[in-house]
């Protein structure tokens, strides 16, 4: 799986670059949505499938908040952590790290309040999380546990990086991840605001 | 919110009516999307005009901005989650 994402993110850069024309690159990035539509029908189905987890949803308990608290929790830290030793200044890397892998929202937010330099960081920054998601979702589940790898996938746990936390665990924490995604999306542009 | 409604869609879809052969191409079809949806993310930023300027100015710096975040978000949902998981045992063996 971590072969086929790494090499389809070189082909897609490689394809980017030289071989599509800019009217075939808008068309596939402006219908990525589609793509993504699909992918959660998809889990969806996969979900409404596993007839046991409804049974289960009844038992969850305090960690279906304890993610999303720790998420946002780790994910402001880390960005001000990292602003004591980068030339970024403190809130501008905190809001950096509160964009929680939603690149596209925290690009075009930060680069906003804060300028293109801080606006390119951030959207590189959240896109590396997205991208690094991809690979150490399966490591977090087998050394730490599963509700950590949820952790790393951060906002995009509820969509992009949902179909690889699911395989990697189990179907019960696609209940966890989609909680968890849509409570830090909603997260992400008050924090973004109240950092500016 | 869309996307939750297509999710919910699914979720219907696969509870009242899934075949068990079909359960497997759904399998297929999540990473064929997945490949996919890395692709455009790949094809959006080559198509970035100083992508590697931008990588050399500012790549180590927003590889810092994902990795620590990142890794204090997991290690305290490690913990926190941990804790509650002995908690829970504990109360369980009394």
């Amino acid at each position: 799986m971590a072969v086929l994402v790494i090499a389809a993110l070189i082909l897609g850069v490689f394809c980017g670059q030289t071989v599509l024309s800019e009217t075939a690159a808008d068309f596939i990035g402006a219908n990525s949505d589609w793509v993504l539509g699909l992918l959660m029908f998809s889990v969806g189905i996969s979900v409404g499938a596993n007839r046991d987890l409804f049974r289960r949803l009844r038992k969850m308990d305090m960690r279906v908040w304890m993610v999303p608290v720790g998420v946002i929790a780790g994910s402001l830290a880390g960005g001000a952590l990292c602003g004591l030793f980068l030339p970024l200044g403190l809130r501008e890397s905190a809001g950096i790290g509160a964009g929680m892998g939603w690149y596209s929202l925290a690009g075009v937010m930060l680069t906003d309040f804060c300028g293109a330099e801080v606006g390119a960081i951030a959207f590189l920054s959240n896109l590396l999380r997205e991208l690094i998601s991809f690979l150490t979702i399966p490591l977090a589940v087998k050394y730490l546990n599963p509700y950590a790898a949820i952790a790393l996938a951060g906002a995009t746990s509820e969509d992009t990086t949902l179909p690889i936390l699911m395989r990697h665990s189990s179907a019960e924490m696609v209940v966890y991840s989609v909680i968890n995604g849509v409570l830090t999306s909603a997260a992400v542009p008050v924090l973004l605001r109240l950092l500016r | 919110m869309l996307i939750l409604a297509v999710m919910a869609a699914g979720v219907l879809i696969g509870y009242l009516w899934l075949p068990e052969k079909l359960k497997k191409a759904n399998t297929w079809l999540q990473l064929g999307c997945t490949v996919a949806l890395v692709f455009c993310m790949g094809v959006l930023l080559g198509r970035r005009e100083n992508l590697w300027e931008e990588l050399g100015q500012f790549g180590l710096w927003s590889l810092l901005l994902a990795v620590v975040p990142m890794g204090m978000s997991a290690l305290l949902v490690w913990g926190m989650t941990g804790l509650a998981e002995r908690r829970k045992r504990r109360k369980e063996r009394k």
